[in-house]
Protein backbone atom coordinates (compact mmCIF):
# COMPACT_ATOMS: atom_id res chain seq x y z
CA UNK A 1 0.00 0.00 0.00
CA UNK A 2 1.69 3.47 -0.90
CA UNK A 3 0.34 7.35 -0.83
CA UNK A 4 0.77 8.30 -3.89
CA UNK A 5 0.66 11.87 -5.64
CA UNK A 6 -1.97 13.63 -7.45
CA UNK A 7 -0.44 14.51 -10.73
CA UNK A 8 -2.48 17.87 -11.09
CA UNK A 9 -2.50 18.69 -6.96
CA UNK A 10 0.62 17.36 -5.72
CA UNK A 11 -1.60 16.14 -2.99
CA UNK A 12 -1.54 12.76 -1.06
CA UNK A 13 -4.19 9.94 -2.88
CA UNK A 14 -5.18 7.49 -0.02
CA UNK A 15 -5.84 4.14 -0.94
CA UNK A 16 -9.68 4.15 -1.85
CA UNK A 17 -9.20 7.31 -3.38
CA UNK A 18 -9.22 9.36 -6.42
CA UNK A 19 -8.87 7.70 -10.41
CA UNK A 20 -6.04 6.59 -12.34
CA UNK A 21 -5.90 7.28 -15.78
CA UNK A 22 -3.52 5.42 -18.50
CA UNK A 23 -2.34 7.03 -21.81
CA UNK A 24 -1.55 5.48 -24.36
CA UNK A 25 2.30 6.54 -24.22
CA UNK A 26 1.78 4.53 -20.89
CA UNK A 27 2.18 7.48 -18.45
CA UNK A 28 -0.04 6.96 -15.45
CA UNK A 29 -1.54 9.70 -14.15
CA UNK A 30 -3.45 9.65 -10.49
CA UNK A 31 -5.66 12.18 -9.66
CA UNK A 32 -6.72 12.46 -6.10
CA UNK A 33 -10.35 14.07 -7.02
CA UNK A 34 -12.11 14.77 -9.77
CA UNK A 35 -11.53 18.35 -9.43
CA UNK A 36 -8.27 17.60 -10.55
CA UNK A 37 -9.01 15.22 -13.04
CA UNK A 38 -11.38 17.71 -14.85
CA UNK A 39 -8.67 20.28 -14.86
CA UNK A 40 -6.32 17.69 -16.90
CA UNK A 41 -9.09 16.63 -19.21
CA UNK A 42 -9.80 20.28 -20.25
CA UNK A 43 -5.87 20.18 -20.93
CA UNK A 44 -4.46 22.82 -17.88
CA UNK A 45 -1.09 22.98 -17.33
CA UNK A 46 -0.81 22.26 -13.40
CA UNK A 47 2.38 24.80 -13.24
CA UNK A 48 0.29 27.93 -14.77
CA UNK A 49 -2.75 26.92 -11.72
CA UNK A 50 -2.36 28.88 -9.56
CA UNK A 51 -3.83 27.04 -6.33
CA UNK A 52 -1.65 23.27 -7.04
CA UNK A 53 1.89 22.86 -5.26
CA UNK A 54 3.78 22.96 -9.22
CA UNK A 55 2.96 26.33 -9.58
CA UNK A 56 3.71 27.63 -5.79
CA UNK A 57 7.55 25.82 -5.98
CA UNK A 58 8.26 27.27 -9.67
CA UNK A 59 7.19 30.42 -8.47
CA UNK A 60 9.28 30.47 -5.72
CA UNK A 61 6.12 30.99 -3.06
CA UNK A 62 7.28 27.25 -1.14
CA UNK A 63 10.21 25.68 -0.05
CA UNK A 64 11.90 23.77 -2.83
CA UNK A 65 15.69 23.00 -2.51
CA UNK A 66 16.21 21.86 1.17
CA UNK A 67 18.11 18.69 2.68
CA UNK A 68 14.60 17.72 4.62
CA UNK A 69 13.20 17.10 0.95
CA UNK A 70 15.87 14.83 -0.20
CA UNK A 71 14.51 12.12 1.93
CA UNK A 72 11.23 11.96 -0.14
CA UNK A 73 12.96 11.31 -3.21
CA UNK A 74 13.21 8.23 -4.95
CA UNK A 75 16.24 6.00 -4.74
CA UNK A 76 16.57 3.25 -7.73
CA UNK A 77 18.96 0.96 -5.51
CA UNK A 78 17.55 -1.64 -3.84
CA UNK A 79 17.99 -1.91 -0.03
CA UNK A 80 18.45 -5.42 2.26
CA UNK A 81 15.79 -5.85 4.65
CA UNK A 82 16.97 -5.49 8.27
CA UNK A 83 15.06 -5.28 10.81
CA UNK A 84 17.02 -2.25 12.64
CA UNK A 85 16.86 -0.56 9.71
CA UNK A 86 12.94 -0.65 9.39
CA UNK A 87 12.57 0.51 13.03
CA UNK A 88 15.26 3.32 12.96
CA UNK A 89 13.71 4.33 9.43
CA UNK A 90 9.98 4.76 11.18
CA UNK A 91 11.45 6.94 13.87
CA UNK A 92 13.68 9.43 11.35
CA UNK A 93 10.77 9.31 9.39
CA UNK A 94 8.95 11.34 11.80
CA UNK A 95 11.38 13.51 12.86
CA UNK A 96 12.65 14.53 8.96
CA UNK A 97 8.75 15.11 9.18
CA UNK A 98 9.03 17.60 12.11
CA UNK A 99 11.74 19.29 10.51
CA UNK A 100 10.41 19.50 7.11
CA UNK A 101 7.07 21.31 8.64
CA UNK A 102 8.77 23.96 10.56
CA UNK A 103 11.52 25.04 7.68
CA UNK A 104 8.55 24.98 5.30
CA UNK A 105 6.87 27.32 7.66
CA UNK A 106 9.40 29.31 8.42
CA UNK A 107 10.30 30.04 5.01
CA UNK A 108 6.31 30.90 4.13
CA UNK A 109 6.99 33.39 7.24
CA UNK A 110 10.27 35.09 6.19
CA UNK A 111 8.49 35.89 2.58
CA UNK A 112 5.48 37.48 4.10
CA UNK A 113 8.19 39.29 6.36
CA UNK A 114 8.76 42.37 3.80
CA UNK A 115 5.11 43.05 3.60
CA UNK A 116 4.94 43.99 7.13
CA UNK A 117 7.93 46.78 5.80
CA UNK A 118 5.92 48.02 3.11
CA UNK A 119 2.77 48.72 4.96
CA UNK A 120 4.95 50.64 7.33
CA UNK A 121 6.18 52.60 4.56
CA UNK A 122 3.44 52.78 2.66
CA UNK A 123 1.58 54.15 6.04
CA UNK A 124 3.97 56.68 6.72
CA UNK A 125 3.45 57.68 2.83
CA UNK A 126 0.11 58.16 3.54
CA UNK A 127 0.27 59.67 7.12
CA UNK A 128 2.43 62.24 5.07
CA UNK A 129 0.32 62.83 2.25
CA UNK A 130 -3.37 63.60 4.41
CA UNK A 131 -1.33 65.24 7.40
CA UNK A 132 -4.21 67.90 6.92
CA UNK A 133 -6.67 64.96 8.18
CA UNK A 134 -4.73 65.12 11.41
CA UNK A 135 -3.01 68.29 12.09
CA UNK A 136 -4.53 71.68 10.83
CA UNK A 137 -1.54 73.33 8.85
CA UNK A 138 -1.30 76.35 10.33
CA UNK A 139 -1.48 74.56 13.81
CA UNK A 140 2.40 74.88 15.32
CA UNK A 141 3.12 78.46 13.26
CA UNK A 142 2.67 80.87 15.79
CA UNK A 143 4.15 79.06 18.91
CA UNK A 144 6.93 78.50 16.09
CA UNK A 145 7.30 82.42 15.29
CA UNK A 146 7.09 82.95 19.48
CA UNK A 147 9.90 81.08 19.80
CA UNK A 148 12.14 82.71 17.43
CA UNK A 149 11.65 85.56 18.39
CA UNK A 150 12.12 84.87 21.61
CA UNK A 151 15.84 83.39 20.67
CA UNK A 152 15.95 86.72 18.40
CA UNK A 153 15.69 89.16 21.41
CA UNK A 154 17.91 86.58 23.27
CA UNK A 155 20.39 87.13 20.32
CA UNK A 156 19.99 90.51 20.42
CA UNK A 157 20.57 90.94 24.56
CA UNK A 158 23.54 89.00 24.00
CA UNK A 159 25.30 91.38 21.09
CA UNK A 160 24.34 93.93 23.14
CA UNK A 161 26.64 92.45 26.29
CA UNK A 162 29.38 91.76 23.92
CA UNK A 163 29.47 95.27 22.62
CA UNK A 164 29.01 96.29 26.48
CA UNK B 1 -51.55 11.86 9.04
CA UNK B 2 -53.51 13.45 7.08
CA UNK B 3 -50.48 15.33 5.59
CA UNK B 4 -48.01 13.08 4.34
CA UNK B 5 -51.00 11.91 2.14
CA UNK B 6 -51.35 15.45 1.08
CA UNK B 7 -48.33 16.49 -0.03
CA UNK B 8 -47.67 14.04 -3.49
CA UNK B 9 -51.06 14.86 -4.62
CA UNK B 10 -50.29 18.70 -4.14
CA UNK B 11 -46.99 18.14 -5.79
CA UNK B 12 -48.65 16.12 -9.27
CA UNK B 13 -51.32 19.05 -9.22
CA UNK B 14 -48.96 22.09 -9.31
CA UNK B 15 -48.53 24.55 -12.20
CA UNK B 16 -45.46 23.21 -12.98
CA UNK B 17 -46.00 19.29 -14.12
CA UNK B 18 -42.42 17.34 -13.44
CA UNK B 19 -42.22 13.97 -15.65
CA UNK B 20 -39.54 11.86 -14.12
CA UNK B 21 -37.83 9.18 -15.48
CA UNK B 22 -34.88 7.17 -14.89
CA UNK B 23 -31.92 7.80 -16.48
CA UNK B 24 -29.07 5.61 -16.43
CA UNK B 25 -25.86 5.86 -18.09
CA UNK B 26 -25.41 3.33 -21.00
CA UNK B 27 -23.24 -0.39 -19.49
CA UNK B 28 -21.31 -0.99 -22.78
CA UNK B 29 -17.84 -1.06 -23.00
CA UNK B 30 -16.35 -3.18 -25.38
CA UNK B 31 -19.67 -4.67 -27.97
CA UNK B 32 -19.55 -5.69 -31.21
CA UNK B 33 -18.20 -3.68 -34.45
CA UNK B 34 -16.08 -1.67 -31.54
CA UNK B 35 -12.59 -0.92 -32.94
CA UNK B 36 -9.92 -2.06 -30.76
CA UNK B 37 -5.98 -1.79 -30.45
CA UNK B 38 -4.07 -5.00 -30.26
CA UNK B 39 -1.29 -4.53 -27.27
CA UNK B 40 1.24 -7.20 -27.98
CA UNK B 41 3.98 -7.70 -30.23
CA UNK B 42 1.98 -10.68 -32.52
CA UNK B 43 2.47 -10.68 -36.40
CA UNK B 44 -1.15 -10.29 -36.52
CA UNK B 45 -1.81 -7.58 -34.37
CA UNK B 46 1.26 -5.42 -35.88
CA UNK B 47 1.11 -5.79 -39.34
CA UNK B 48 -0.73 -2.64 -40.95
CA UNK B 49 -4.18 -3.46 -43.01
CA UNK B 50 -6.68 -1.32 -44.58
CA UNK B 51 -9.31 -2.22 -41.90
CA UNK B 52 -8.80 -1.40 -37.70
CA UNK B 53 -9.41 -4.64 -36.24
CA UNK B 54 -13.09 -5.27 -35.28
CA UNK B 55 -15.05 -6.50 -32.45
CA UNK B 56 -17.37 -9.69 -33.27
CA UNK B 57 -18.37 -11.60 -31.15
CA UNK B 58 -18.22 -11.24 -27.21
CA UNK B 59 -18.45 -14.14 -25.15
CA UNK B 60 -20.54 -12.75 -22.13
CA UNK B 61 -24.05 -13.46 -21.20
CA UNK B 62 -25.19 -9.47 -22.22
CA UNK B 63 -22.70 -9.28 -24.85
CA UNK B 64 -21.15 -6.00 -23.24
CA UNK B 65 -16.88 -7.03 -22.69
CA UNK B 66 -15.39 -5.30 -19.98
CA UNK B 67 -11.69 -5.99 -18.66
CA UNK B 68 -10.92 -9.91 -18.67
CA UNK B 69 -13.46 -10.83 -20.97
CA UNK B 70 -13.09 -12.82 -24.19
CA UNK B 71 -13.84 -11.26 -27.54
CA UNK B 72 -14.13 -12.86 -30.98
CA UNK B 73 -11.80 -9.93 -33.65
CA UNK B 74 -12.08 -9.62 -36.83
CA UNK B 75 -8.46 -9.09 -38.07
CA UNK B 76 -7.39 -9.17 -41.54
CA UNK B 77 -9.98 -10.95 -42.85
CA UNK B 78 -9.59 -13.90 -39.87
CA UNK B 79 -11.06 -14.67 -37.22
CA UNK B 80 -9.41 -14.66 -34.16
CA UNK B 81 -9.82 -14.67 -30.07
CA UNK B 82 -8.46 -11.96 -27.72
CA UNK B 83 -8.90 -10.89 -24.18
CA UNK B 84 -9.58 -7.34 -23.31
CA UNK B 85 -7.22 -5.76 -20.69
CA UNK B 86 -8.56 -2.16 -20.34
CA UNK B 87 -11.28 0.25 -22.08
CA UNK B 88 -12.02 3.64 -22.21
CA UNK B 89 -14.73 3.51 -20.44
CA UNK B 90 -14.59 3.75 -16.62
CA UNK B 91 -14.91 0.53 -14.50
CA UNK B 92 -14.98 -0.41 -11.43
CA UNK B 93 -13.56 2.24 -8.56
CA UNK B 94 -10.05 0.90 -8.22
CA UNK B 95 -9.09 0.27 -11.76
CA UNK B 96 -7.34 2.30 -14.14
CA UNK B 97 -9.57 3.71 -17.00
CA UNK B 98 -7.51 3.66 -20.60
CA UNK B 99 -6.91 5.84 -23.18
CA UNK B 100 -7.97 2.85 -25.98
CA UNK B 101 -9.95 0.06 -25.78
CA UNK B 102 -6.78 -2.95 -25.46
CA UNK B 103 -6.90 -6.40 -26.42
CA UNK B 104 -4.33 -9.22 -26.53
CA UNK B 105 -4.65 -12.01 -29.01
CA UNK B 106 -5.16 -15.30 -27.97
CA UNK B 107 -5.69 -18.72 -28.77
CA UNK B 108 -8.77 -20.77 -28.26
CA UNK B 109 -7.19 -22.33 -25.34
CA UNK B 110 -6.23 -19.26 -23.43
CA UNK B 111 -2.50 -19.03 -24.91
CA UNK B 112 -1.25 -15.90 -26.14
CA UNK B 113 -0.13 -15.27 -29.62
CA UNK B 114 2.43 -12.57 -28.98
CA UNK B 115 5.17 -12.95 -26.60
CA UNK B 116 5.18 -9.81 -24.95
CA UNK B 117 2.84 -6.86 -24.10
CA UNK B 118 4.83 -3.71 -23.71
CA UNK B 119 1.80 -1.17 -22.29
CA UNK B 120 0.36 -1.43 -18.90
CA UNK B 121 -1.93 -4.17 -17.61
CA UNK B 122 -4.49 -3.69 -15.03
CA UNK B 123 -3.85 -6.12 -11.55
CA UNK B 124 -7.03 -6.80 -11.36
CA UNK B 125 -6.64 -9.75 -13.81
CA UNK B 126 -5.02 -11.47 -11.89
CA UNK B 127 -7.67 -11.87 -8.93
CA UNK B 128 -10.25 -12.84 -12.04
CA UNK B 129 -11.22 -16.09 -12.03
CA UNK B 130 -9.89 -18.35 -15.57
CA UNK B 131 -6.48 -18.69 -16.47
CA UNK B 132 -4.96 -15.50 -17.07
CA UNK B 133 -1.72 -16.73 -15.83
CA UNK B 134 -0.03 -16.86 -19.15
CA UNK B 135 -1.37 -13.76 -20.43
CA UNK B 136 0.51 -11.89 -17.27
CA UNK B 137 3.40 -13.91 -17.99
CA UNK B 138 4.38 -12.14 -20.78
CA UNK B 139 3.03 -8.86 -19.46
CA UNK B 140 5.98 -6.39 -18.36
CA UNK B 141 4.37 -3.59 -16.88
CA UNK B 142 1.58 -3.38 -14.32
CA UNK B 143 -1.09 -0.74 -13.26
Amino acid sequence: MRIEKCYFCSGPVYPGHGVMFVRNDCKMFRFCKSKCHKNFKKKRNPRKTRWTKAFRKAAGKELTVDNSLEFEKRRNIPVKYKRELWDKTVEAMKKVEEIKVKRQARFIMNRLKKAKQLEKEEAINEVKKNICLIKAPHAGKAKQLEDKMVQRLQEDVEMGDEDN
Amino acid sequence: MAFPRFSPLLAQTSAVFQRNFSVSAAAAAIQKMTRVRVVDNSSLGNTPYHRPPRVIHVYTKNSVGKVGDKVLLAIKGQKKKALIVGHKMPGDRMTPRFDSNNVVLIEDNGNPTGTRIKVPIPTSLRQMEGDYSKVLAIASTFV
